[in-house]
């Protein structure tokens, strides 16, 4: 039992150490923070109760995770030591502190940007039809990839496009246009439709779509909205009458489902 | 060969250049980049990435090195404007580089949108590290931390940055000051 206890603990340990060292790769410590006697001392500690494969496994990635960190040690002297080192704490306060200008300066005076120029050149064009030549066909290129067989293009029409919601059925003057003649179908005699009564569809979203071609209805001078009260009408007009210059009011009228309920 | 941009990345390799121009293709390099002193430009040799951190590659890799024709002198910010590049962006460029090269050449992305966000504004910040990864200053390795890309090798003086880093003074307080998104858009 005790044995177990020990071996469980030691894993942990282990675990842990293999951790600190990922995050000293990932460059969120600095190398020195690990102890490298200390780490060893751990590994050792634990190498006589090595039972399972996955134990040896363990030891084996705790070892060459802490010859990774002596390694990042290592290059981490030998940067302190060359012409690029300053301190990242220095760096990241240096950044803070300055202004763009001054940073895009300093870079401007460091930089020596490639010449590179984009032009087709006979040697190119040359390159590039012996490339197309000795290109392999597309079934023979996708065989390699392994994709199974291969399902022949089909071809497809506007109502299945529609209906996956590629393209929209009917152009949207389209619809504003059926719109407009709904409207003026249902205003009859009365030359006047209540204006929820109208946007009504079979849902919410219905709703939603119809109140917004009501809403360019009215800016292109479709229709007019009449205001009684507490009541809104929309007055279709027998001839559209744009305004050139846009509508002079801009009237927003909130669609929540509370109204909706409250107009049914 | 050295002009004429052919695929994803400018310049030739060592090997392009010998199929082309023989075994003394580096006589015929130090040639032309005694001709184009005049026009203030130069050969440029990037030695190809060592393999890691701490371990230096192996010395048969001279023929992946490759050769860039860049400017010989430096850009005024009026020049550097006419490239299209703003202030601010530049100033990011600076940042992040600074900050790559302080973490001896790999640091973690959000760390550096912290810093870009600091002088560009927060959402600006995304779309410049994208920018500065796709145009090659940055890269981003397989552990998703980011290092310095084959362009900085290529085009940036980086110990005289550091140095000019180094030694800089802060410019008075109203023009340091942290920028709100809005005010990103500051033309350079």
């Amino acid at each position: 039992m005790t044995e177990k206890v020990s071996r469980s603990s030691g894993r942990r340990e282990l675990d842990e150490l293999i951790q600190t060292c990922i995050s000293i790769e990932n460059r969120r410590f600095n190398p020195f923070l690990l102890d490298i006697s200390e780490a060893l001392s751990i590994i050792r500690r634990h190498s006589n109760k090595l039972r399972t494969l996955e134990d040896h496994l363990l030891d084996m990635r705790a070892i060459t995770s802490v010859a990774r960190v002596v390694g990042l040690q290592s290059a981490d002297l030998r940067f302190q030591s060359s012409a690029l080192y300053v301190d990242p704490s220095i760096v990241k306060e240096k950044l803070d502190s300055l202004s763009r200008e001054q940073l895009a300066e300093f870079l401007l005076l460091s930089w020596h940007p490639i010449v590179e120029l984009e032009q087709l050149t006979l040697a190119s064009t040359k390159e590039a039809k012996e490339f197309w030549e000795k290109m392999l066909s597309f079934f023979e290129r996708r065989k390699r990839l392994h994709l199974g067989p291969f399902v022949m293009p089909e071809t497809t029409d506007l109502g299945e496009l529609a209906r996956m919601r590629v393209v929209e059925e009917r152009a949207y003057t389209r619809k504003m246009q059926d719109l407009w003649r709904d409207l003026k179908e249902r205003a009859g005699e009365d030359q006047r439709v209540d204006y929820w009564d109208f946007i009504g569809g079979s849902d919410f979203a219905q709703t939603v779509v119809r109140a917004q071609l009501v809403s360019f209805l009215l800016s292109y001078g479709y229709a007019n909205l009449l205001r009684k009260g507490n009541n809104m009408f929309l007055v279709p007009k027998a001839k559209p009458d744009p305004h050139i210059e846009g509508s002079r009011l801009s009237f927003p009228i909130p669609i929540t489902k509370e109204v909706l309920v409250r107009a049914k | 060969m050295l002009f004429f941009k052919r695929g994803r990345i400018p310049g030739a390799r060592s090997w392009e250049l010998k199929t082309g121009l023989g075994k003394g293709y580096t006589k015929v390099l130090e040639q032309l980049d005694e001709n184009l002193k005049d026009l203030d430009l130069e050969v440029k040799k990037v030695e190809p990435q060592t393999l890691s951190d701490f371990k230096p590659g192996p010395d048969d890799r001279e023929e992946e090195s490759r050769y860039f024709v860049r400017l010989k002198g430096t850009l005024a910010p009026k020049e550097a404007r006419l490239c299209g590049w703003r202030i601010d962006n530049l100033a990011a460029l600076a940042a992040s580089l600074a900050l790559v090269v302080s973490k001896q050449g790999r640091s973690e992305r959000k760390e550096l949108e912290t810093v870009i966000g600091n002088k560009a504004g927060r959402w600006r910040a995304l779309t410049l590290m994208d920018t500065f990864l796709r145009s090659g200053y940055l890269e981003e390795d397989e552990e998703g931390l980011i290092k310095l890309g084959w362009r900085t090798r290529a085009e940036l003086d980086l110990p005289s940055l550091m140095t000019l880093l180094a030694e800089s003074k802060a410019p008075s307080v109203e023009s340091s000051e942290p920028v709100d998104d809005d005010q990103a858009s500051m033309e350079g």
